[in-house]
C-alpha cells in the first residue's frame, strides 16, 4: 500500500474515532443535562406551591374540590393536586417518573414530579408535569447540528489533510519514481535533483543519487577492468604459447621436451578457454552485446548441428530435429549460437554411446518452448541446482570442463529474457526447456 | 616478402619475428603508433600485423591512414587481445584482410598469411605439390597426377593446414582450433580430428601410400615433404 494512501486512511480513521466518541459524548451529556434541568424546574414549581399551600385561595380551592388539575393553553406543563388516604408518617414522599398523560384528549410524554404530603392533617398526592416533546425535540435539533457540524469539519480537514500530503510527498514519489522505478542502468541515470523544502527527502534524494553513482562507477570501473585482464592476461599467454611453438623448431629437442611442451600448450589452450569463458559472462552481463539480430532459431540449430556432427558421429548419437514452427526474435544471433551450442554440446557430453538427443518445439498463444532432450547421465535435484554455479563441476572424470558452460546459458538466457527450466531424471537423461516469451518478437 | 609488425608487446613481436624468419620473411618492427605510421607512409609491405592496443594511440587510425594511402597493396593481419564485441567487424570493414584474437598459434597465422597472399596475388601457383598429389587452394581440390580426389570440406581443410605448416608437428588441439573455429570449451580431447584424418588417408594411400602423412605419438600430426 502507498504511503499517501495508508496516510489518507490514517486521517479517515482517526477522525471518525473523533465523531464517533465526541457525538456519543454530546448525545449522553444532553441527555443527562435536560433530564437534570428539567427535574430541578419541577423541584423550584413544588417548592413554590408549597409556599403557597397556606394560602386561602389553593386551602379553599382544595376544601371545595376533590381534586384540582390546572394546566397552560399548550399544555406543556400541568400540575395536579388530589387528597389521599391519610398517611400517619409525617415523611414525605417524592419522585420522579417519565410517563403518558392524556389531558384534555391530548396525550403527552411528561416528566412528573409526584409528591406525597400532609396538610391540615390531611394527606395529598401532588404531581407536577412538564412536557417531554418540547425537549425531544430541542434534543434532536442539536444532536443533527452537531452531527452535521462534526461531519462538516470532518470531511474539511480530510480533504485538507489529502491534499496536503499529496503535496508534501509530491517530491518523494517523484524519487521513487524518477530514480529507482525508470532506472535499470545506473549507465543512464538522472541526476537532477527532485525539487523539495522537505530536509528528508533532500537527503534520500541526494543518498541515492550518490549511491547510484558509486554504481556507475563500479560499472565502468568492471567493463575496463575486463578490458584490462583481457588484455594483461591474453597477451602473456600469447607471448608463451609463440614461444614455445618457436622452441618445436629446434631440431634437437628430445622427445621427451618435445611432448612437454606441447602439453605445456595444451594447458595454456584450456587457460585461454577459461578466460575466454569468463570474459563472455561479464560481458554478456555488462549488457556489452546489441540485441540487432533477427534471430531464427531453426537456422541456428542447423548451424550448432553442422558443428557438432563430427562429435555425435563419434559417440554415435542419434540427433533428432523434430522443430515444426519457424520462430524468429529479436536478439543477438552469435549469443543464441553460443546458448544451444552449449547445450546441445552438453547434451552430447553427457550423453551414453548410442544414445538419443531430441530437439522439439510448440507454440502457445504467450510462449514459444524449445526443449532439448537427452538421454545421458542425468542429475539429481541438487546437482541442478549447483549446475549453473561457475565451476561447478558435476562430473569430476570430466577433463576437458571447466565448469562454465551452464554459467555462460544462464548469462545469456538472462541477457535476452529467456526462461530457463531444467528436468533430469538420474541415469535417465536431461530436458532443458527454453522458454521465449512472445514479447520478445 | 616483407612483414611489419606493430606490436609493443616486444616478447611477442620477437617471437612472430623468429618464427616468420624462419618461413623466410624479411622483418621489420614498430612499437608505438607513432613509428608504425612513419614506416608505413614510407616503405611498402606485404603484410602488417597490427597490434590495436598500442601506448600511444588506437591501431585503427593506422589501418585508416594505410587505406588514405594511394597504390599501397600491403596486407593487413589485425592482432588484437582487446576483447571488444565488434573489433572484428569493425576491422573487416575498415579495410583489414583478417583477424586473430590473442592469443594466437603461430601455425594459424602464417596458414592466414599464405592464403591471404594467394588470394591477393591471383599465384599462379595456386597449385601446392605435395609429392604426387596436388593442392588446388583457390578451388578447394586434390588431385592425384590427374584424378580428383573427392575430400569433404573438412578432410581437405585438414590436409590444407597441415600442408601450409609442412615438416611440424600440428597438435589435435591447433588442428582443431583451425578446421572447427574457436569454439569456448571444445573438448580437444576427443578424437573426432583423428576420425577425419584417419578417413583422410585412406582415401590418399588408394593411390599410393602415404608414409610421410605422419600420426606424431599421442599429439598430434606432421606432413613431412
Amino acid at each position: 500500500m502507498k504511503l499517501q494512501v495508508k496516510l489518507a486512511l490514517y486521517n479517515t480513521l482517526t477522525k471518525l474515532a473523533i465523531i464517533v466518541f465526541t457525538g456519543l459524548l454530546i448525545l449522553f451529556s444532553l441527555e443527562n443535562i435536560t433530564y437534570n434541568h428539567i427535574t430541578a424546574r419541577l423541584k423550584d414549581k413544588k417548592d413554590e406551591l408549597m409556599k403557597h399551600l397556606s394560602s386561602k385561595e389553593i386551602t379553599q380551592i382544595l376544601n371545595q374540590q376533590q381534586s384540582f388539575t390546572d394546566y397552560n393553553i399548550l399544555k406543556e406543563e400541568y400540575i395536579f393536586l388530589k387528597p389521599i388516604p391519610y398517611l400517619s408518617s409525617r415523611q414525605t414522599e417524592e419522585s420522579f417518573v417519565t410517563a403518558r398523560r392524556t389531558i384534555e384528549q391530548t396525550t403527552d410524554t411528561y416528566l412528573i414530579l409526584t409528591y406525597k404530603f400532609n396538610f391540615n392533617n390531611r394527606s395529598y398526592l401532588l404531581e407536577i408535569g412538564d412536557t417531554m416533546d418540547a425537549v425531544i425535540q430541542l434534543k434532536q435539533t442539536i444532536k443533527e447540528f452537531t452531527l452535521l457540524m462534526l461531519f462538516v469539519a470532518l470531511s474539511l480537514t480530510l480533504v485538507i489533510d489529502l491534499v496536503f500530503t499529496k503535496y508534501l510527498l509530491t517530491p518523494f514519489y517523484q524519487i521513487i519514481d524518477r530514480k529507482l522505478i525508470r532506472v535499470n542502468d545506473p549507465m543512464n541515470f538522472d541526476y537532477k535533483k527532485v525539487n523539495t523544502t522537505t530536509q528528508d527527502f533532500e537527503l534520500l534524494d541526494s543518498s541515492i543519487s550518490t549511491l547510484m553513482k558509486k554504481i556507475a562507477d563500479l560499472f565502468i570501473l568492471e567493463k575496463q577492468f575486463i578490458a584490462n585482464v583481457s588484455h594483461e592476461l591474453l597477451t602473456p599467454i600469447s607471448i608463451i604459447s609463440s614461444r614455445l611453438e618457436n622452441v618445436l623448431l629446434q631440431e634437437k629437442l628430445t622427445e621427451d621436451s618435445e611432448n612437454k611442451i606441447f602439453a605445456s600448450l595444451k594447458t595454456l589452450n584450456r587457460l585461454k578457454s577459461i578466460i575466454n569463458s569468463l570474459l563472455l559472462i561479464s560481458k554478456v552481463e555488462n549488457l556489452q552485446f546489441d540485441k540487432n539480430d533477427a534471430v531464427d532459431l531453426k537456422n541456428v540449430i542447423a548451424e550448432v548441428y553442422s558443428e557438432l556432427e563430427d562429435r555425435l558421429d563419434d559417440k554415435g548419437i542419434v540427433f533428432n530435429n523434430t522443430i515444426t514452427h519457424a520462430y524468429h526474435f529479436q536478439g543477438n544471433n552469435s549469443l543464441i549460437h553460443t546458448l544451444l551450442f552449449n547445450i546441445i554440446n552438453n547434451a552430447i557430453k553427457y550423453n551414453n554411446k548410442g544414445g538419443s538427443i531430441v530437439i522439439a518445439d510448440a507454440m502457445y498463444t504467450e510462449q514459444y518452448i524449445l526443449e532439448i532432450s537427452d538421454t545421458g547421465i542425468g542429475m539429481d535435484s541438487e546437482q541442478i541446482e549447483l549446475a549453473f554455479n561457475r565451476f561447478e563441476k558435476l562430473n569430476r572424470h570430466e577433463k576437458e570442463s571447466y565448469g562454465l558452460g551452464l554459467a555462460i546459458v544462464k548469462s545469456i538466457t538472462a541477457f535476452h529474457g529467456i526462461r530457463i527450466n531444467i528436468n533430469s531424471v538420474k541415469d535417465k537423461g536431461t530436458t532443458v526447456k527454453l522458454i521465449f516469451s512472445k514479447e520478445m518478437i | 616478402m616483407n612483414v611489419l609488425i606493430v606490436e609493443d608487446e616486444k616478447g611477442l613481436a620477437l617471437e612472430i619475428d623468429e618464427f616468420l624468419s624462419h618461413e623466410g620473411f624479411t622483418i621489420e618492427h614498430a612499437r608505438t603508433k607513432k613509428t608504425g605510421g612513419e614506416k608505413i607512409f614510407v616503405n611498402n609491405y606485404d603484410f602488417i600485423l597490427l597490434d590495436l592496443g598500442l601506448p600511444d594511440g588506437d591501431g585503427f587510425e593506422l589501418l585508416k591512414m594505410l587505406k588514405d594511402l594511394k597504390d599501397r597493396n600491403d596486407a593487413v593481419i589485425i592482432l588484437t587481445a582487446r576483447g571488444a564485441v565488434d573489433d572484428r567487424i569493425m576491422g573487416l570493414e575498415q579495410g583489414a584482410d583478417d583477424y586473430l584474437a590473442k592469443p594466437f598459434s603461430l601455425n594459424e597465422l602464417l596458414a592466414r598469411i599464405h592464403a591471404i597472399t594467394r588470394r591477393k596475388h591471383k599465384l599462379e601457383s595456386n597449385e601446392i605439390a605435395v609429392k604426387d598429389f596436388r593442392i588446388n587452394i583457390q578451388n578447394r581440390t586434390v588431385h592425384y597426377l590427374n584424378e580428383r580426389i573427392n575430400l569433404t570440406k573438412k578432410e581437405f581443410e585438414i590436409f590444407n593446414y597441415l600442408v601450409l605448416n609442412k615438416n611440424r608437428v600440428i597438435s589435435r588441439t591447433n588442428l582443431t582450433e583451425h578446421v572447427w573455429g574457436d569454439v569456448l570449451e571444445i573438448n580437444s580431447d576427443s578424437n573426432f580430428v583423428d576420425v577425419h584424418v584417419k578417413n583422410l588417408r585412406k582415401k590418399l594411400s588408394q593411390f599410393i601410400p602415404v608414409d610421410w602423412f605422419e600420426t606424431v605419438r599421442s599429439i598430434g600430426y606432421r606432413v613431412n615433404i
